[in-house]
């Protein structure tokens, strides 16, 4: 028994270990090892043998049956790699064949602007105020400490509804709402679609944009002004902007300012978006007029505010390269896609 | 406002270049426009003088000229014809540069050597009208007392040299339209002295008379005319005015016209105040009134135009007539002749609105009117009619008449200003010290007694604290801010519902592949027409008294014909799959509003629009359902809408809160779409966002994830083809009660075995009961309520 135990395996081996694939394999298996393998016949016709030789015989048996289990496996692991491979090998694909993607919109550089300035100010603890375009002349004009007889009310400059209402110029007479109806503190910023008498053409658009903001509080004053002009600019156009401030006039504050930023694109150095220059005119800024505050029913012994505002078109044109306002209102696809 | 700087060195030394100064002067808020170095651009541009002219052999136009150029001669080839031998000219010799950078060579015409080019008014960058009998074009002809100069630069024969900046002065800001008053500006800028050339003037005092050579003067209207002050010179001699005044008003861009009409604006320009002259003899009854025009009365003014004034408008009359329109411009009939003899100058202020709207009005806009409008000072307007006689006998050009007639019926406002040095501070957010508050503001004139501030007569802009820090930060300098971060409670600064629904929406949009646009909220009345809004929509448009044009002229009352031309222009540049998206507003006049002096209704609207491959009603449905997942409006009817007259009367739906409308989508009408232009099949959907915030819900719950098993039935029926998967989808629901989880439309399917008209529709039905495991019984009862349901109310038969 002992001998027909060692052919088997010394068969069994070699067989095993020069078979060509995993169905071979199988099929040795079930050969050696099977219900009705050769192995197993062994271990069934052990009923004949003495029974001080069973135990002997079992553990050989055993003994075999795992060596060949290991064997098998071995080699079966072997074939699986292999076949892996060769499937990998068929799979292969040129990645840099078109995507299946869905195409993606884009929003507006104007609205791209509008949400950067949005953000820098919603994270300095601002409020986002809207109010009415077509709107009463007395928010736009008068409650601003600009009275009837002032030249900023020129027809030639304002789009009139009847002599009472009009299309918005600025988007300060959202403050004037706002200061009515809130007690300070207030700190706001209204972005939103002005109107002017304009013609179009390549740096001139009847509709544009603007972003105002507003302060009122105790204890507001101009370094505060500048303070909050200098980080907007650092967030919005690099951290190496500097901000200069001049002196100017607008009606709503008093002192006013003309804001300069060192250009965005040249760094100062002097370029044709800053003219040469170096600086490039930001906004119109200042402390708000007491005459303001006042006629919006807010005491400017006790409290004072600033205001700053400019346009975006200008803004959005510089910092993308955009040379004619009109592209930004035709919106060709192939324009908006671009941003 | 213009101002030379040898003028302005009247005032104030200057020790920096023009553009140092212009940078100075913009840092203190006079702001400069532009430098005009004049004569810094022409260079090695001599006198000349021509010696010999002979004709071109291969040319009829052309000559050859020799040229004395002093140190040497040199051959010149010219077409112009206005010169002749012994002619003074200049010449931009070889290598010599002209104004707008043009630089001269020597070369050949026709095969003749030239060696420089005689230049004409023009070519040197001068204004013809300064050297009258000077043709525009032909060679400049120089008099003959520059043959001595022969060889010389012409920039200093001819006293070119001069700087000239243009400040662009702020409104608030009238006493920087005269030289004083930016000497002044200059002086305190550069830490200067002020020099006051016009102390004689401010000391000179003149005897009040109530009638001067026969003149009285009234004001009727003294609430549009603040002062009138008359002074007459006699035995006047018309004449030409001197060089250095002429000089000076040109540098200021003023023409020279004869000596008393030149010293009215000198004296304009220097003291800026306007000033006017007229001949007595021309005011009948030797009597001037300043009264309010009657309705349609008529003047000629001194440019010769018929004007036609009502009683808004303020003039100078004598007892017949109308003489000029007060602060815009004199009349014909009263204009300085060659002959004048005895002329009043007058020296007035008039209420600044009232000539801003006369001038806008009549289409004048003076330099008069332009100063005038932004509010002067009586008490300047003494100062300079004194001036003007002062100029009128230094220039020999007449003698003086003892006295004023003087009429001042309200006298100008003295401001007086507590100046709280600790406001001023925190206001700018400064530490600038009492004296030196005092001594800037001295500087400027500013008087400052018992720590009250007391401006000047020519600041009447300063009227409270606010305006004194402003004086005070101007030469403390703005450059010298510090920037401090706002010290105060904490706010909080978050988007409200509407700003966060929109950019939720936005993020799905984009991500949809739609592209944002924006549009202008301006339609003309065909706009509407093309995109077939309704009557009752057209109604509420609102009509702008000044539009641009009439393509502008209509506020609009839908968002459609905006996004319509968007898509239209699109398509006519062949741009392929166009998908566009605009949020915006549409104004809506519903119960004259505007009439009322009320605001209109302006809703936010999303309007989508789209055309290209692969779109048809139901992506855009499937879109705009997203859209409104996103923002959690989860209860709405689709109901189909025939008659919006801008879609297709058959592929057009609205969404319905209740009863509310918050949405209107579908394919395009094909007239609209023949209207602009567009072949393919165009979508359109709006959206208002106002109402979509209001039903908005954010009140998610957690649902238990269910245990009990589902049991799925399919179903399907055959109905009319006018039957709405709708209906079938109520009727299902209705019937199937709590434990339908989910009907799921798979298959419509039409067939002519089917019969006419008539489709297959097929559901897969999904029941669950959550609290058990459904029996076979209790679906199988559901399923034949279902059924006989659809069978009763929607004919419908089961397809087996």
């Amino acid at each position: 028994m002992k001998e027909k135990i060692t052919e088997i395996k010394e068969r069994a081996i070699p067989e095993i270990t020069n078979c060509k694939d995993l169905k071979e394999l199988n099929d040795l298996r079930v050969k050696y090892l099977g219900k009705k393998g050769e192995l197993t016949l062994v271990l069934r016709g052990m009923g004949s043998l003495a029974p001080e030789e069973r135990p002997i015989i079992g553990s050989l048996v055993n003994e075999i049956r795992d060596e060949l289990e290991e064997l098998i496996q071995k080699k079966e692991k072997e074939f699986k790699k292999e076949e892996l491979q060769k499937r990998l090998e068929t799979e292969n694909i040129d990645v840099t064949e078109p995507s299946k993607k869905i195409e993606l919109g884009t929003r507006h550089p104007i609205t791209q602007i509008i949400e950067e300035v949005e953000e820098i100010f919603l994270g300095m603890g601002y409020q986002i105020a809207d109010g009415p375009e077509v709107e009463k002349a007395i928010y736009n004009f008068d409650k601003l400490n600009t009275p009837p007889d002032h030249p900023a009310r020129d027809i030639q400059d304002t789009f009139y509804i009847t002599d009472d209402i009009l299309l918005r110029s600025q988007t300060s007479p959202v403050q004037a709402r706002v200061m009515e109806n809130q007690k300070p503190p207030i700190k706001i910023i209204c972005p939103g679609a002005v109107y002017r008498a304009d013609s179009v053409d390549a740096t001139h658009s009847p509709v544009f944009h603007q972003v105002e903001g507003l302060v009122v509080d105790r204890n507001i004053s101009m370094t505060d002004l500048k303070g909050t002009l200098e980080m907007f600019a650092k967030k919005c156009l690099g951290e190496n902007t500097k901000i200069r401030f001049r002196p100017h006039h607008f009606p709503f504050t008093e002192p006013s300012a003309e804001a300069d930023v060192s250009c965005f694109v040249c760094g100062g150095k002097g370029c044709r978006v800053c003219k040469g220059e170096g600086w490039i005119e930001l906004l119109g800024c200042g402390m708000v007029h007491p005459n303001v505050l006042r006629n919006c029913g807010i005491d400017p012994e006790e409290y004072s505010g600033f205001a700053f505002g400019f346009g975006v078109e200008r803004i959005a044109m510089a910092k993308f390269g955009i040379e004619d306002m009109r592209l930004l209102f035709e919106n060709d696809v192939r324009f908006l896609k671009q941003f | 406002m213009k101002a030379s700087i040898e003028w302005l060195k009247e005032y104030s030394d200057i020790d920096v270049n023009p553009v140092e100064l212009g940078d100075i002067l913009t840092m203190t808020g006079s702001k400069v426009e532009t430098i005009d170095q004049k004569g810094n651009d022409i260079k090695n541009v001599v006198v000349g003088k021509i010696l010999e002219i002979k004709k071109h052999e291969d040319s009829d136009h052309l000559v050859i000229t020799q040229m004395d150029l002093g140190t040497e001669k040199v051959q010149i080839v010219t077409g112009a014809n206005n010169i002749k031998v012994g002619d003074i000219v200049p010449v931009a010799k070889d290598g010599s540069e002209l104004p707008g950078g043009k630089k001269i060579k020597k070369g050949e015409l026709r095969g003749v050597e030239s060696c420089g080019m005689m230049c004409s008014v023009g070519e040197l960058g001068l204004d013809i009208n300064q050297y009258p009998g000077q043709i525009e074009h032909g060679i400049m002809i120089l008099p003959k007392k520059y043959e001595k100069d022969l060889g010389k630069d012409i920039v200093n024969v001819l006293d070119l040299k001069e700087d000239i900046i243009d400040f662009e002065i702020t409104p608030n800001r009238p006493d920087c339209l005269s030289i004083e008053g930016l000497g002044r500006e200059t002086a305190v800028s550069l830490g200067k002295e002020f020099k006051n050339p016009r102390k004689n003037i401010d000391e000179l005092k003149v005897e009040d008379k109530k009638e001067l050579e026969g003149l009285k003067v009234d004001i009727t209207a003294p609430d549009l005319c603040y002062r009138y002050i008359a002074r007459i010179v006699k035995n006047v001699k018309i004449e030409p005015s001197p060089e250095w005044m002429v000089k000076r008003l040109n540098a200021c861009g003023m023409r020279s016209i004869n000596n008393i009409v030149d010293i009215t604006n000198y004296v304009m320009l220097e003291m800026g105040q306007p000033m006017h002259a007229f001949d007595i003899n021309s005011i009948e009854g030797k009597h001037i009134t300043v009264r309010r025009a009657k309705n349609n009365e008529k003047i000629t003014t001194l440019d010769e135009q018929e004007r036609i004034l009502d009683e808004n408008d303020l003039v100078i009359a004598d007892d017949k007539k109308p003489v000029a329109i007060a602060g815009v411009m004199g009349g014909l009939n009263s204009e300085i002749e060659k002959d004048t003899e005895t002329v009043v100058f007058e020296s007035a202020v008039f209420y600044g609105g009232a000539v801003r709207k006369t001038a806008k009005k009549v289409g004048l806009r003076t330099e008069s009117s332009s100063r005038f409008e932004k509010g002067l000072s009586p008490e300047n307007a003494l100062r300079a009619v004194n001036r003007a006689v002062e100029l009128v006998e230094m220039l020999n050009a007449g003698k003086a008449v003892d006295g004023k007639i003087d009429v001042y019926p309200t006298k100008q406002k003295v401001n007086k200003i507590k100046l709280d040095v600790e406001r001023i501070n925190n206001l700018l957010g400064t530490k600038i010290s009492k004296q030196d508050m005092i001594d800037i503001l001295e500087k400027l004139d500013i008087k400052v007694e018992n720590a009250l501030v007391i401006p000047p007569y020519f600041r009447q802009d300063i009227e409270q604290l606010a305006d004194v820090a402003e004086e005070v930060l101007r030469f403390y300098g703005y450059d010298k801010l510090e920037t401090t971060l706002i010290k105060a409670d904490t706010t909080l600064g978050v988007r409200n519902k509407e700003q966060k629904i929109e950019q939720k929406i936005e993020d799905v949009l984009v991500n949809n592949g739609l592209s944002e646009i924006y549009t202008y909220g301006f339609v003309s009345e065909k706009d509407l027409e093309k995109a077939n809004i309704s009557e009752e929509l057209k109604h509420t448009a609102i009509t702008i008294k000044n539009p641009l044009s009439d393509e502008y002229k209509l506020m609009r009352p839908s968002t459609i014909p905006s996004m319509m031309q968007t898509l239209a222009t699109n398509a006519n540049k062949k741009n392929q799959n166009v998908k566009l998206y605009d949020i915006s507003r549409s104004y809506k006049n519903i119960n004259k509003e505007v009439e009322n002096g009320e605001i209109p209704l302006q809703e936010n609207i999303l309007t989508l629009g789209m055309y290209g491959d692969n779109l048809d009603f139901y992506t855009l449905k499937g879109l705009v359902e997203n859209v409104l997942e996103t923002v959690s409006v989860n209860r709405y009817d689709i109901e189909k809408e025939t008659k919006n007259g801008s879609y297709h009367p058959g592929r057009c739906a609205n969404i319905k809160v209740g009863i509310d409308t918050i949405a209107t989508f579908g394919e395009v009408h094909p007239e609209v779409l023949e209207n602009y232009g567009i072949e393919k099949r165009a979508y359109l959907a709006e959206l208002n966002l106002t109402k979509i915030t209001k039903y908005s819900r954010n009140n998610k719950k957690y649902v238990e994830v269910p245990k009990f098993p589902a049991v799925e039935r399919d179903i399907a029926i055959i109905v009319d083809e006018n039957i709405e998967v709708g209906q079938i989808e109520k009727t299902i629901a209705k019937k199937a009660k709590k434990i339908l989880e989910k009907a799921e439309l798979f298959d419509i399917y039409r067939n002519e075995k089917l019969g006419e008209n008539k489709k297959s529709v097929a559901y897969a039905l999904t029941f669950r009961n959550k609290n058990k495991t459904l029996n076979d019984d209790e679906v199988n009862e559901v399923m034949e309520n279902i059924i006989k349901e659809l069978e009763k109310s929607l004919g419908a038969e089961l397809r087996k």
